[in-house]
């Protein structure tokens, strides 16, 4: 968690709805989920720090995203808006981790607040990401926010 | 994803627009595609035993900004009674990705309710997550959000 996200109280829940196989031996279903929510934590500072290098390696080359406008973005399209972003804070308020063998979903929310065109914005999203399993890593496969507040 | 808080007339288009970006396995394609057209059947009726049998017990939804479980989807569809005159839910284009034991599909559809006595019309954007289990697929995962107009 980088320093705009440090000092805030997250809720992780793990939901394990599925049957764990195929990663890392060894890897609880705890730990999986751990791995997953570190890489959210990690998905989230690469807007505030404008480096898309972190999350270049996390989303799959087939990764499709849909941003809280209902626009539909490729891999390459969110790693523009990282490099653009103007994002300055973003406070993930809750998480949770659900679990069906090498196919994890994540549901949470986050709270961002940035600068645009010289205007402070601040904009309280609903998300729920896909992660899939995929040639020894966690991937992102899918991702869609909804606004749901200021 | 159909957005089910209102009650729906869903107007399934016979032809779904197939984009070319789809993945070459076809079987699990087809398959997706016909539980989605399932799953759209089913929500019309308010048949709640055909939607159980598509969402996985861990079936998270978001609708309206909010999170959803099955049961409490289920158990507003079984509460509610249809009223397919009011407000309709118009499949669009959608698009599935498959990735082995799991697929993806994205598409949008225009959702057209009264509100003071006016048609109003909202078109989304939704994310569905399938995975195979024990030699079935199930939906885990539906997500929608609006377009900016």
């Amino acid at each position: 968690m980088g320093t705009a996200m440090r000092g805030v109280k997250w809720l992780v829940l793990l939901a394990v709805a599925g049957v764990s196989a195929g990663y890392a031996q060894g890897d609880s279903e705890a730990d999986v989920g751990s791995k997953i929510l570190a890489m959210e934590h990690v998905w989230a500072q690469a807007y505030v720090a404008k480096d898309p290098n972190a999350l270049e390696r996390m989303l799959d080359g087939a990764f499709i995203c849909v941003d809280s406008k209902g626009r539909l973005l490729t891999k390459e399209d969110a790693l523009t808006d990282v490099r653009k972003s103007t994002v300055l804070q973003i406070l993930i308020e809750s998480m949770a981790v659900h679990l069906h063998g090498e196919t994890a979903i994540v549901t949470g929310v986050f709270l961002m607040k940035g600068m645009e065109r010289g205007k402070p914005f601040a904009q309280r999203n609903r998300f729920v990401d896909t992660w899939l399993y995929r040639n020894g890593q966690w991937v992102s496969i899918a991702s869609l926010a909804m606004q749901v507040g200021p | 994803m159909k957005t089910m808080g209102l009650l729906l007339a869903l107007i399934c288009s016979t032809s779904l627009a197939t984009s070319a970006q789809e993945v070459a396995d076809g079987g699990t394609v087809a398959t997706i595609r016909a539980l989605e057209r399932q799953w759209t059947e089913a929500q019309s009726r308010n048949d709640g035993g055909a939607l159980d049998l598509i969402f996985d017990n861990a079936l998270v939804y978001l609708e309206y900004g909010e999170l959803v479980t099955k049961g409490e989807y289920l158990s507003r569809i079984r509460s509610t009674k249809p009223q397919p005159l009011l407000d309709q839910i118009a499949m669009e284009a959608m698009e599935v990705r498959s990735f082995g034991g799991a697929a993806i599909v994205v598409g949008t559809y225009l959702e057209t309710s009264a509100q003071d006595g006016k048609p109003h019309a909202k078109r989304w954007r939704f994310v569905d997550t399938w995975v195979k289990k024990k030699e079935r697929w199930t939906l885990v995962a539906a997500a929608a959000t609006p377009l900016s107009k």
